[in-house]
């Protein structure tokens, strides 16, 4: 199903002219505070406004290359699940159900208030690799476009 | 036909989003097929304590037939798998023990699925993420006909659900956002049919506004000023209400500061309260209203603000539209933006910033408020009045005829 098109104001259009709107007057507060020289030009910040938000509203943040390319995911990836394990033969089991009937609810509040950082900082981490991907993906295409220009103009 | 509806509570005083749709459809069912409600004893989501009496009962033409709960949600190995499950690091069989903690823990639904399952002729399950739809689907799966009201939460992308959703007969799904994020994860090859929810038009009836102010002696019951703008629904933080708090005490702040003379603009929280909501002078709580309150808020308000990150359909959406009410809701959550752009009912922000822009727009433009909350209404009579929804469903109850 499309929008319809017998509506008398189209959300579409209106969004873009909304959207269009908050992107210029962030650009004037963030050269007004300072931000890179870059961001004067107006065609230049919304090419990478672009390429941020696309990061930033992906979907699926876990279907990303970078982290395929990292060691093995206990090495770098913030461990937000809590396991509970002892590497003990014998005594293992009692040491398991020690942690986990008595130190775990003592601890668990603090445990619970950390997670949700860990949880805050594994987001952004993920966030920030998927804009590294996008402008991966930017400078493979523009590669591919310069030396397609390249090959005609030979 | 002989149709089994599986929900996993169940009660005209229960108000979850499923087990609402699920009580109404089988209500429209029951005009033309013999209808059997399986569920669970269970009143309240979070503990599943029995509380409801085991074995027969009827709610209208509805035969309902509940099941006990076995044991108790253990909120804190819930907790616990529900980390491990959603960090994407999870075993199958740590997905299913998700399933099992998720609850309630109803076997003797199971046995009766197993035992008595070919009696019925279609079995309809509502909520892929409750025990009875996820271990009584695949007893009955040649005649079962699965409603996911599948969001875009991490549990979607749980492995175990690949097998899962290849398995029903038909589907019937909420919007075109959940059946495709349910076809990412399974090919969808039986019958199926996006059907929303039915919702009937609105009845002109009392005010309770002047009823009550007039047996009060004038005096508004409800402190409300014109303009406000309404949110509907649990106040809570999974609803994507702490975005929304902030966001409007900064627009509020931002429009005190703007130029020109604008009306002060009150937000009306209308819903139980289960977050900590800040002393501000615009923000009014109401905690849970009656029917007529609720109508009577949708009728005066000027927009209805819809924050949550997840949703499979927004039935509080197809209610401002059905009052003729223009909506602002969260991008984030594509279902939510779907609706609003296929019906061109309103607005949509990723951002405060856009929120606040959108938000000045709808109330600074009262024609175009009012345009937009009309093409609201006049989608809600195109799709989602009952013949066209049972309709549809109809069809997916005779083509999935195994």
């Amino acid at each position: 199903m499309s929008p319809d098109t017998n509506s008398a104001i189209h959300v579409d259009a209106v969004m873009a002219k909304i959207e269009t709107d908050v992107r210029d007057e962030l650009r004037r507060r963030l050269v007004a505070r300072g931000g890179p020289s870059e961001f004067r030009d107006a065609e230049v910040f919304a090419r990478v406004h672009e390429v941020l938000a696309r990061a930033a509203d992906r979907r699926d943040l876990d279907v990303l290359l970078l982290p395929e390319l990292l060691a093995d995911e206990d090495a770098w990836k913030p461990a937000v699940a809590l396991r509970i394990s002892s590497h003990r033969p014998f005594v293992g089991p009692m040491i398991v159900f020690f942690k986990r009937r008595v130190i775990l609810p003592l601890v668990r509040w603090l445990f619970e208030y950390t997670e949700d950082n860990f949880r805050r900082q594994d987001y952004v981490n993920r966030v920030v690799m998927a804009c590294l991907e996008e402008l991966a993906i930017e400078n493979a295409r523009l590669r591919r476009e310069l030396s397609a220009d390249g090959q005609a103009s030979r | 036909m002989k149709l089994a509806c599986v929900i996993h509570r169940f009660g005209a005083d229960i108000a979850g989003g499923s087990e609402s749709h699920c009580r109404v459809v089988a209500h429209h069912l029951a005009d033309a097929h013999d209808v059997t409600v399986l569920t669970s004893c269970a009143r309240d989501h979070v503990t599943w304590e029995n509380h409801y009496a085991a074995g027969e009962s009827s709610d209208g033409r509805l035969r309902v037939r509940r099941f006990p709960v076995v044991r108790r949600r253990d909120l804190a190995r819930f907790r616990d798998v529900s980390r491990l499950v959603f960090s994407g690091r999870a075993s199958n069989a740590d997905q299913e023990a998700w399933f099992r903690e998720n609850g309630p823990v109803v076997p003797a639904l199971l046995d009766e699925l197993q035992g008595r399952g070919t009696a019925y002729d279609r079995v309809l399950f509502w909520s892929y993420r409750y025990f009875p739809t996820y271990f009584g689907l695949p007893l009955v799966a040649d005649r079962a006909i699965l409603l996911p009201t599948a969001e875009e939460d991490p549990l979607i992308r749980a492995a175990a659900l690949e097998t899962f959703f290849s398995r029903p007969a038909g589907y019937l799904f909420l919007t075109p956002e959940e059946a495709d994020l349910v076809a990412e994860r399974a090919p969808v090859r039986a019958p199926a049919a996006v059907i929303g929810c039915g919702i009937d038009p609105v009845e002109k009836g009392s005010d309770p506004f002047s009823d009550r102010a007039s047996a009060e002696k004038g005096s508004d019951p409800f402190s409300l000023t014109d303009p406000f703008v309404l949110y509907l629904g649990r106040v809570d933080p999974n609803k994507g209400c702490e975005s929304l708090l902030h966001y409007f005490a900064r627009y509020v702040a931002g429009r005190a500061q703007a130029p020109g003379t604008r009306h002060p603009i009150q937000l009306v929280l209308a819903g139980p309260v289960n977050m900590p909501v800040p002393d501000h002078p615009s923000i009014h709580v109401l905690g849970f209203v009656e029917d007529d309150v609720r109508a009577a808020l949708l009728s005066r308000a000027r927009v209805l603000l819809m924050p949550s990150p997840y949703e499979s359909l927004s039935m509080v959406v197809l209610e401002a539209w059905n009052h003729g009410l223009p909506v602002l809701v969260n991008a984030r959550c594509a279902v939510l933006r779907g609706q609003v752009r296929r019906a061109d009912g309103g607005l949509h922000y990723r951002t405060g910033a856009e929120f606040a822009a959108a938000l000045d727009y709808l109330l600074d433009r009262p024609d175009e408020a009012r345009a937009l909350g009309a093409q609201g209404l006049a989608y809600v009579e195109r799709e989602y009045r009952w013949p066209t929804v049972m309709q549809k469903i109809e069809t997916v109850l005779v083509g999935s005829r195994n």
